[in-house]
C-alpha cells in the first residue's frame, strides 16, 4: 500500500490521472513522487501537493479533501484506489477493472465510460455518473458503481450495460437515452428513462414520468432477488418480497422505443 | 539557397523516372543550379525525391467541414492532439480536423496544395477565413453552381450568354479558382424533400431543365471562361446501387468537353439494392480509359471511421434513416446545400467491402496515371492522412491479395480485385498524387521539379513498407523552406490562395442586383468577397476564348 | 441523438410556409426577424406573403409576439420538454398518457392537431430561443426540438434554428469550432483543446473558483451571472476589454477601452444561420481596437519562458 496525503489545497483544479494503479504499481518511491500532473496550465511534481508514504503498489490510498483533484483512477485495470475525503470530476473515467471507494463525496462523471471494474462512494456524487462523454453513442458498457448519497443530472446518460445504484436522489434525466444496464435510484426528480432504448430503471420512491411512459402490471421480478445480493458491497438494499410491496412496471419511451422499462417500488399499504 | 544532393528523383512532368540528381533550389523555386557561399545541402543519398503532394479533391474549410466538428466532439477526443507550442497552435486531427492541425497533416504527409473542393458563394468568406487558418499548404477552391437557382433559372429560359456571365460572376465574388457541380438539381429538388436521379427528367420546379442540360451547360460554360480547371462534377445517384447506368449516362453528357469526375468510387456500383449491391468499376474503367477529355479522382473508402459530408443532401437524409447515425443538414438559399453523417466502414460489411474493393479496382483498372488520382474525398472515404495505406496497396500486389481474401464471399464474388495484380511503380505513384492533379488543376508550377516550379519537394526513405514510407517523410519543402524533418514541424510558412478572375459583362450585375432584393437576405454589395481579406492570393485574369 | 437539420435565413424567407417560434419573443428581441425573413416577405416560392404562411407561438406566457401570430400554445413553465417527447411519440403514431400530457398546459387534442399541421406543412420551421434554451432542461430542450425536427423530414421538409443572442455569439462558436474543433467551454490548459460543458463553461468554472485569472471581452458578466460568480471575478486578478465601462469593469483590476466592432474596428460577424457578413466601420475611434490589444498581450506573453513541457509525460487525458 502506498498513501498519499494532501498537504497544499490547490487553487485551481489539480489533473492527476497519474493516481492510478496502474501507473503506480511498479514505480520506486521517488519516482511516484516526480510522477508529473497538472496544475491548471503547469506540470507539477505529484510530491508538490502530496507527502508520500511508501514504495509503488496496486493498492494506493489518497487522504485529504481532493475535490479539486480530477482524473483520480482514470482508465484503471487493477488494484484498489481508496480516498479518504472528497475526490473531483473523473473519478475512474474509462476504467476496466480494480476497485476505488471513496468515503466523502465525488464530483461529476464518477465512472464516465467506464467498461469494468467498481467504484463506491460514501458520500454524494455530481451529475453524469457512468455516464457518455458529450457526443459520444454509448456510456458506460460494464462494471458498477455504488453512490451511498445523492447524485445530479443526466446519472447513467446512455449507458449500455452495467449496474449503477444511488442510495439516495438524484436530479432530471437519470438514464436518459439509456441502451442497456440497470439504474437503481432512491427517488429521482424530473424526466427520468428519457428517450430510453433499452435497459432498467428502479426507483424505491414515487416520481414524476414522461406522458411517453404507459403502465403495464404491478409485480415482483425475479431478478431482483438475484440482484440484492449483488449490491450488498455497495451498501443498498433493495426490497422484493411481496409481503413487502411490489413493483409498478411502466414500459417506454414511446418517443424512441418499447423496451425500456421503469420499476417503482409500491409499499404494501399495512 | 538550397541543393538536394544524390536522391533518386521522380519528376514524371519532365520524364525523369528515379534518376539520381540534384535539385536545386533559389528563392522559393526550383532552378537549374545554385552556386556559392550559403548554400545549404540535403544529402538525400538512397533517398526518394517526389514533387510535393496536391490533394485535388478534399473538404478541410468552411461552413459544412465546420458544422461536422460541432457534430462530432468524439472524434475529437480520440484524434490526434497537436499541441501547442513556439512553432503549432493547438488542434486536433482526426476526421475532420481543426484548420492549423489540416495544415500540419497535410505537411506531414508531404502535401503542398490542397483543393477545397465545395464552396458555397454565400459563405466563401467563411472558407477563405478558415483557409487563412489553413498554415503551409497551398489552397485552391471550387465553387458550388449546379443547384444555384439564378443561374437554373436562366437555363429554363434559355439564357446561355448570360447564364455564362452569372458564372463567371459568381466565382468572382467567392474569389474561387474552379466550378463545381454537385448532384445536378438533385440539391435543388431537397429544398423540398424530394432529389434528382434520372438524367432527363426535369428538376422538380422546372420545365425544361434537366440534370443532363445543368451537366451539359456547365461543362460548355466552363470550358468558354477558359477555366483552367475543368468542371468538377459530382454525379447524380451517388452511393445508390445500380448507379453505374447514370455515371456512364453522364460521361456521355459530357463528350466535347473536359471534366473531372469527383470520387469515381461512389458512382460505380451495379445491383439493384443493398442486398446485391456490386462493383461495375470494369465498365465504368473502359468507358473512362476511352475518353480522353475525362480526369477523375478515386474517393476510394477505407475501413475505420469517418464522416461523411457532401453537398448531396437527399443522400444524407437516407443514410441517416438507414444507420440512425447523427445527422445534420444546411440548406443554403438560392445556391446548394449540404448534409453530414458520421459513419463507419467495416471489413465484415459486405457493401462496405464491395466499396472498399471498387476504389481500387477504379485505380487498377484506369490506365492513365495521369488521370486518375488519389483520393479519399476526404472525410468521405477515409481521413486524408490515411492515403499512405493506399500507396502500400496499389504498389504491393501480395499484400493487396492478403487483404482482399479477408473479404466476405459475396464481396468477392462480386468484384474483380482478386484477379488484378497490377502493381504501380514510383514514378506511377508521383503521378497520381502530384503530377497528375496538378495539370487536371492547371497548375503550372505545381507538380514538378523542372526550373520555374515551386519548390515544394517531398523527400522520403526508400522502405519497402511503403505505407510507413509515405506516412513519415524525412523532409518536405514548402516554397524552399524545410517545414518538416522526420515528423516534426519545424518551421510554419503560410500558404498562397489560387484564384481566378473571369471575364463577364459588367451588366450582368444590373440582372443580379433586383434578384438579390427578391430573394436572398444579404444585399448585393456585401456578398462578394473583398480580396483584401484574402492573404497570399495568387490572382490569375482570365480571358473568354 | 446528435446534428441538426437547419438552413440559412432565405430559405425560409423563399420557401417556409409553417414557422413555429418556440421559447421566444422576436417582435421584442429580434424586430426585424418578421419583415425580413419569416412572416411578412413575398417568397420566391411563397408569393402570397404573410397570407401563405402560418405562424405559431409556444410560450409560457403573452408577450407582444402573440399578435402576430395565428396560433398561440401556452405551455406552463418547465414543460416544454414534455411537450417535444410527445411530439416525437405522436409522429411515431405511439399511445402517450393523456393526464400527464394535459400537465403541461396543452392537451392532448391540442398536440395530435399541431403534429399533423406540422406534417401537412410544405417546409416548416422552428425558431427556438433562450425561453427554451435557458429554462429547465437546457440543452436538452434544445435536443428536443433537433430531434424532432429530424424526425419530421420522413414526413416533410422540416427544418430549425436557434436565435442566437446579441453580439456576435455566432462568430466566437464559429471561429471556436475551426481552430479548437469546439465551440465553447474549451480548456487549452494541457497544451491542446477540451472540451467539456460544466467543467470549462464560464459560469461553472466561476462558482467554483477554478481560474486564479480572467479575460472578458464583449460580455459584462458583473451584470447577468450568479452572485458567487460575481464574487469571484472581484477576488482575483480580472481585465476588461470594453468600448464602455460596464459592471465587470467596476470590480476588474484592468479596464482598457477599445473601439466599437463594427463602428469603428472591422471584421466579420457571422448571422445566427452562421451567414458572414463584412462590417464596414464607418467612425474613427481615439481607441485601439480589441485586435491590437490582444496581439499586443500575446506579444508580452510570448517572452515568458514556456511553461508546456516540451514532451508530455502524462498521457494526455481527454
Amino acid at each position: 500500500m502506498i498513501t498519499l496525503t494532501l498537504k497544499a489545497e490547490p487553487g485551481v483544479p489539480l489533473e492527476a490521472e497519474a493516481l492510478s494503479p496502474d501507473v503506480v504499481a511498479n514505480l520506486s518511491h521517488e519516482k511516484v513522487r516526480a510522477l508529473p500532473m497538472f496544475l491548471g496550465k503547469r506540470q507539477v511534481r505529484v510530491d508538490e501537493f502530496f507527502e508520500v508514504d511508501g514504495d509503488g503498489s496496486d493498492e494506493i490510498e489518497i487522504r485529504g479533501d481532493c475535490g479539486k483533484v480530477k482524473w483520480l483512477g482514470r482508465g484503471m485495470t487493477r488494484g484498489r484506489l481508496i480516498v479518504a475525503g472528497n475526490a473531483g470530476m473523473h473519478l475512474g473515467a474509462y476504467m476496466k477493472g480494480g476497485t476505488i471507494e471513496v468515503s466523502g463525496n465525488a464530483s461529476d462523471w464518477v465512472g464516465g465510460e467506464m467498461s469494468g471494474g467498481l467504484i463506491r462512494v460514501g458520500g454524494n456524487a455530481g451529475g453524469q455518473v457512468g455516464a457518455a462523454y458529450r457526443g459520444s453513442r454509448t456510456g458506460m458498457t460494464g462494471g458498477t458503481i455504488g453512490i451511498g448519497g445523492s447524485a445530479g443530472l443526466e446519472v447513467g446518460m446512455r449507458m449500455k450495460r452495467g449496474t449503477i445504484a444511488i442510495r439516495g436522489k438524484v436530479k432530471d434525466f437519470a438514464g436518459i437515452e439509456m441502451k442497456g444496464g440497470t439504474l437503481i435510484v432512491g427517488g429521482a426528480e424530473l424526466r427520468t428513462g428519457a428517450w430510453m432504448q433499452r435497459g432498467t430503471i428502479v426507483s424505491l420512491t414515487p416520481i414524476p414520468l414522461l406522458p411517453t411512459f404507459a403502465y403495464a402490471c404491478s409485480y415482483n421480478p425475479a431478478f431482483l432477488r438475484l440482484y440484492a445480493p449483488q449490491l450488498a458491497p455497495l451498501g443498498i438494499s433493495i426490497p422484493f418480497e411481496p409481503t413487502d410491496g411490489s413493483y409498478l412496471l411502466h414500459t417506454g419511451d414511446v418517443a424512441v422505443s418499447e423496451k425500456g422499462e421503469i420499476l417503482v417500488w409500491q409499499p404494501r399499504a399495512s | 539557397m538550397l541543393r538536394i544532393t544524390g536522391g533518386r528523383v521522380y519528376d514524371p512532368a519532365n520524364g525523369i523516372h528515379g534518376e539520381v540528381k540534384d535539385i536545386s533550389i533559389s528563392g522559393g523555386s526550383i532552378v537549374a543550379a545554385v552556386e556559392g557561399p550559403g548554400v545549404r545541402t540535403i544529402d538525400a543519398t538512397g533517398m526518394v525525391v517526389f514533387p510535393g503532394g496536391v490533394d485535388v479533391h478534399t473538404h478541410v474549410a468552411g461552413a459544412a467541414i465546420n458544422f461536422a466538428r460541432a457534430m462530432t466532439p468524439e472524434d475529437h477526443r480520440t484524434a490526434a492532439k497537436f499541441i501547442h507550442s513556439p512553432v503549432t497552435r493547438a488542434g486536433a486531427g482526426g476526421a475532420t480536423p481543426t484548420t492549423f492541425a489540416t495544415g500540419y497533416l497535410y505537411a506531414g504527409m508531404g502535401y503542398t496544395t490542397v483543393n477545397e473542393a465545395a464552396v458555397p458563394v454565400l459563405s466563401a468568406r467563411h472558407t477563405h477565413e478558415e483557409l487563412r487558418d489553413t498554415p503551409i499548404v497551398d489552397k485552391s477552391c471550387c465553387v458550388l453552381m449546379a443547384n444555384n437557382e439564378i443561374l437554373l433559372d436562366l437555363l429554363e429560359q434559355g439564357e446561355v450568354e448570360r447564364a455564362r456571365d452569372v458564372v463567371a460572376w459568381l466565382v468572382w465574388a467567392a474569389k474561387g479558382y474552379g466550378v463545381k457541380a454537385v448532384n445536378p438539381g438533385g440539391v435543388a429538388a431537397w429544398k423540398w424533400g424530394k432529389d434528382a436521379k434520372i438524367l432527363s427528367q426535369p428538376v422538380e420546379g422546372y420545365q425544361k431543365v434537366t440534370p443532363a442540360v445543368i451537366i451539359a451547360q456547365l461543362a460548355a460554360i466552363v470550358d468558354g471562361l477558359n477555366l483552367p480547371h475543368p468542371l468538377h462534377l459530382h454525379c447524380n445517384n451517388l452511393g445508390a446501387p445500380g448507379n453505374f447506368t447514370t455515371t456512364l449516362e453522364t460521361m456521355k453528357v459530357l463528350e466535347g468537353h473536359r471534366a473531372h469526375m469527383a470520387h469515381l468510387q461512389f458512382h460505380a456500383y451495379g445491383g439493384e439494392d443493398w442486398g446485391s449491391l456490386s462493383s461495375e468499376a470494369s465498365k465504368i474503367a473502359e468507358y473512362f480509359n476511352a475518353h480522353p477529355n475525362l480526369t477523375a479522382d478515386a474517393g476510394a473508402i477505407l475501413f475505420g471511421n469517418s464522416v461523411t459530408i457532401t453537398a448531396d443532401g437527399p443522400w444524407q437524409h437516407l443514410l441517416y434513416q438507414l444507420t440512425g447515425r447523427k445527422w445534420g443538414n444546411l440548406d443554403v438559399e438560392n445556391e446548394t446545400g449540404c448534409g453530414i453523417v458520421p459513419y463507419t466502414y467495416k471489413g465484415g460489411n459486405v457493401v462496405n467491402a464491395v466499396q472498399w474493393a471498387v476504389g481500387l479496382e477504379l485505380l487498377l483498372l484506369i490506365q492513365d496515371p495521369w488521370r486518375i488520382f488519389l483520393t479519399t474525398d476526404h472525410p468521405n472515404g477515409a481521413c486524408f492522412w490515411r492515403y499512405p495505406e493506399i500507396v502500400h496497396l496499389l504498389m504491393n500486389a501480395d499484400f493487396r491479395r492478403e487483404r482482399v481474401m479477408k473479404l466476405p464471399a459475396k464481396a468477392l464474388q462480386r468484384t474483380v480485385l482478386a484477379d488484378l495484380d497490377r502493381e504501380y511503380s514510383l514514378a506511377e505513384i508521383a503521378t497520381i498524387t502530384s503530377a497528375g492533379p496538378a495539370r487536371a488543376l492547371g497548375l503550372p508550377r505545381k507538380g514538378h521539379l523542372g526550373p520555374g516550379a515551386d519548390a515544394d519537394v517531398t523527400i522520403y526513405n526508400d522502405d519497402p513498407d511503403r505505407e510507413a514510407m509515405f506516412r513519415g517523410p524525412r523532409y518536405v519543402l514548402k516554397g524552399g523552406e524545410v517545414v518538416v524533418e522526420e515528423g516534426d514541424i519545424k518551421k510554419v510558412v503560410e500558404g498562397r490562395e489560387f484564384i481566378v478572375q473571369p471575364s463577364f459583362d459588367k451588366s450582368v450585375e444590373d440582372y443580379l442586383r433586383p434578384l438579390f432584393e427578391d430573394y436572398y437576405t444579404v444585399t448585393f454589395d456585401n456578398y462578394p468577397v473583398e480580396v483584401e481579406r484574402l492573404e497570399g492570393a495568387d490572382i490569375r485574369k482570365l480571358d473568354i476564348s | 441523438m446528435g446534428g441538426k437539420v437547419t438552413c440559412t435565413l432565405g430559405e425560409v424567407k423563399n420557401r417556409a410556409d409553417f414557422i413555429i417560434y418556440w421559447g421566444g419573443n422576436p417582435a421584442d428581441c429580434h424586430p426585424l426577424h418578421f419583415t425580413r425573413y419569416t412572416l411578412t416577405p413575398k417568397g420566391k416560392h411563397v408569393p402570397l406573403g404573410r397570407k401563405g404562411r402560418t405562424m405559431v407561438l409556444v410560450d409560457v406566457r403573452e408577450t407582444p409576439s402573440v399578435k402576430f401570430s395565428d396560433i398561440f400554445l401556452q405551455v406552463r413553465p418547465g414543460k416544454d420538454f414534455e411537450v417535444l417527447t410527445t411530439l416525437r411519440a405522436l409522429l411515431k403514431g405511439r399511445p402517450v398518457d393523456e393526464a400527464r400530457v394535459a400537465e403541461t398546459g396543452l392537451s392532448l387534442a391540442v398536440l395530435q392537431d399541431l403534429i399533423e399541421r406540422m406534417k401537412k406543412a410544405r417546409f416548416g420551421v422552428i425558431f427556438f430561443g433562450m425561453g427554451l434554451t435557458m429554462t429547465r432542461g437546457k440543452h436538452l430542450n434544445s435536443a428536443a426540438i433537433l430531434s424532432l425536427v429530424a424526425e419530421l423530414n420522413a414526413f416533410t421538409k422540416f427544418v430549425c434554428m436557434p436565435v442566437r443572442g446579441h453580439g456576435n455569439v455566432t462568430g466566437a462558436d464559429v471561429v471556436m469550432r475551426w481552430s479548437t474543433g469546439y465551440p465553447f467551454g474549451v480548456s487549452l490548459s494541457r497544451g491542446y483543446p477540451r472540451f467539456n460543458p460544466g467543467e470549462f463553461s464560464t459560469i461553472d468554472v466561476l462558482v467554483r473558483r477554478d481560474n486564479d485569472a480572467a479575460l472578458i471581452l464583449g460580455a459584462d458578466p458583473g451584470a447577468t451571472m450568479p452572485q458567487p460568480a460575481i464574487d469571484h471575478l472581484a477576488s482575483i486578478p480580472t481585465i476588461v476589454l470594453d468600448p464602455k465601462v460596464t459592471h465587470t469593469s467596476r470590480l476588474a483590476r484592468v479596464h482598457i477601452t477599445t473601439a466599437v466592432t463594427g463602428i469603428s474596428a472591422p471584421g466579420t460577424v457571422y448571422r445566427m444561420d452562421e451567414i458572414p457578413l463584412p462590417l464596414k466601420p464607418i467612425l474613427r475611434s481615439p481607441y485601439p481596437t480589441d485586435e491590437e490589444v490582444i496581439r499586443r498581450i500575446r506579444e508580452k506573453v510570448k517572452e515568458k519562458p514556456a511553461w508546456l513541457p516540451a514532451s508530455f509525460a502524462a498521457v494526455p487525458c481527454a
